[in-house]
């Protein structure tokens, strides 16, 4: 009876050693996986766009450019706050903290200069499913779940498999 | 109850209606993605609570400033509605008002058309703060461009055209305004009609660089003509320069504008109006960055033989040092030591402390 319990024991404490290995081995993983892919800029198959420098694209994201070149206006999709994405997007277009970022969208708002904020998106399949649903919207994701119904914009000339591209 | 108070009362109570009203509608300044399907508002609130502690004076005290409500609806892809609200502490109660109402129609990125009442965008400041404390980094508006100045009409009463002009990395953008000048209180706009037949007009040309991002330079002109007390008319020509840092480590932000009056009757009888500030903050790096130091200097310079303003003792130097702590997301505290020297040759010491913050669920 003893040493049933202590073999159970023992295979329990290796079932919850192998299954932290296991959560730290994925939580690894992942990390690796997001910060080896580079985000890809997505818009609206519609959208009349295929290449943005870096200048251009920062100047859609603080709605400085507020429409596309056929008038429809741009709709922003920014992930919620604490996604690596979002990160990322703040530290290398934006070239804000997330408290800068917050200020300059409360500030552009109380000058009139834009009729709303941008729009909270909660996940990757969020962001697809409405780039895909509205019109001249705009978004970021990592390009290893980029979709096919949706367009990867080109920036300084490059798409994110390629060498050099920026938002890598 | 007196008929002003109950007009007071009721515009308060008919803000706050709308407020609540499109609150319960969709209260996000960011909101969670979806589809639009109608129209859409937004609301935000700005307020802030002082001390101030003057040396000499037995005035010494609390004061609330400004309690402001701005309202913004986008009423499909072009046509906006923005509103900016305030009630301020007085001797004798609270005084509530619109600051701004904007009607807005964006054709294109170059081309925005608006009517409403604005803050007139003469430099940098009076129209890229307004009335929310929390967004500044002092404790204070610049004296050349505090609510109430004389020396820049701060609000106008017209229509504005604005947008981009296809400049690559300069980044250029223009804003043509026309509308009421100066009421016979020259501090106020015309709000219930012009006081002649002369509109007064206005002009801004802005670069906010793409190759350097962060940079905003800026040039204004600005035109109107006044009717004075005796029935003679001033011309007066205001142009306007800025230069901005924009980002906060550092942020710099410097104004110059010279105005010059002049009889209509006889020009000989004319005055120059020259004012300036120059302000410089620092957002402190790491785990620090809560912290932002800064200094402004300041001076406004105006001609006795003014017409418009020679009478009005404007004549002023500042030196300003003081930090801001944004403990909170949504809120701030600052601390301000003044040093003013004012027309009548009084120097002037003062403290100010005051905790400011935003309502938004951005």
């Amino acid at each position: 009876m003893r040493n049933s319990f202590h073999n159970l024991h023992h295979i329990l404490r290796r079932l919850v050693v192998a299954m932290g290995l296991l959560i730290v081995g994925s939580v690894l993983f992942a990390a690796e996986e997001l910060t080896e892919s580079p985000i890809a800029i997505v818009v609206h198959k519609d959208t009349p766009v295929e290449n943005l420098s870096l200048d251009e694209l920062r100047s859609i994201f603080l709605a400085d450019q507020q429409f596309w070149s056929n008038r429809t206006r741009i709709t922003l999709l920014v992930r919620a706050p604490q996604s690596d994405e979002r990160t990322f997007v703040l530290d290398r277009i934006y070239q804000m903290s997330e408290a800068q970022f917050r200020h300059y969208w409360i500030a552009k708002m109380f000058r009139a200069e834009v009729p709303r904020g941008p729009k909270i998106v909660f996940s990757t399949g969020m962001a697809l499913d409405l780039v895909v649903a509205i019109p001249g919207s705009i978004s970021f994701t990592r390009a290893d779940a980029v979709t096919d119904n949706v367009k990867v914009v080109r920036i300084n000339g490059l798409l994110p498999d390629e060498d050099g591209y920026p938002l890598k | 109850m007196n008929r002003p108070l109950r007009y007071q009362l009721f515009t308060l109570l008919f803000a706050i209606s709308c407020v609540t009203t499109a609150h319960g509608q969709d209260a996000t300044s960011s909101e969670t993605a979806y589809v639009p399907m109608g129209p859409e508002f937004h609301v935000m609130g700005f307020g802030d609570i002082s001390y101030i502690s003057k040396d000499g004076s037995n005035a010494d005290g609390f004061t609330v400033g400004q309690v402001v409500a701005h309202l913004s609806a986008s009423l499909g892809d072009s046509f906006g509605v923005f509103g900016e609200f305030s009630s301020t502490a007085r001797d004798s109660g609270y005084a509530t008002g619109v600051e701004r109402l904007i009607v807005k129609y964006d054709y294109s990125d170059q081309f925005k058309l608006s009517a409403g009442r604005y803050h007139t965008p003469i430099g940098y400041w009076n129209s890229g703060f307004h009335h929310g404390a929390w967004l500044q980094t002092t404790v204070s508006r610049p004296e050349m461009v505090k609510f109430g100045s004389k020396i820049v009409p701060i609000h106008f009463v017209g229509i504005l055209l604005e947008g981009l002009i296809p400049s690559g990395a300069l980044g250029l953008n223009y804003k043509v305004g026309l509308g009421n000048g100066r009421h016979s209180n020259i501090a106020a706009a015309g709000d219930t009609g012009d006081i002649n037949s002369d509109k007064a007009w206005m002009v801004q040309l802005n670069s906010k660089s793409r190759r350097f991002y962060g940079l905003n330079v800026g040039l204004g002109f600005y035109n109107d003509e006044i009717p004075l007390a005796d029935g003679t008319d001033v011309l007066e020509n205001t142009f306007s320069a800025h230069a901005v840092w924009a980002k906060e480590s550092p942020e710099i932000v410097f104004e110059y504008l010279h105005s010059t009056h002049e009889l209509l009757t006889d020009s000989s009888i004319s005055g120059n109006v020259d004012a300036w500030y120059a302000q410089v903050a620092y957002r402190l790096p790491g785990r620090h960055s809560q912290w932002k130091p800064y200094v402004r200097f300041e001076q406004n310079r105006v001609d006795d033989s003014d017409p418009l303003l020679g009478a009005e003792a404007l004549n002023f130097d500042s030196g300003v040092v003081g930090v801001r702590w944004d403990f909170n997301p949504y809120a701030t505290l600052k601390a301000e030591y003044r040093n003013e020297k004012f027309d009548d040759g009084i120097r002037e010491n003062n403290f100010r402390l005051q905790i400011s913050f935003v309502l938004t669920k951005m």
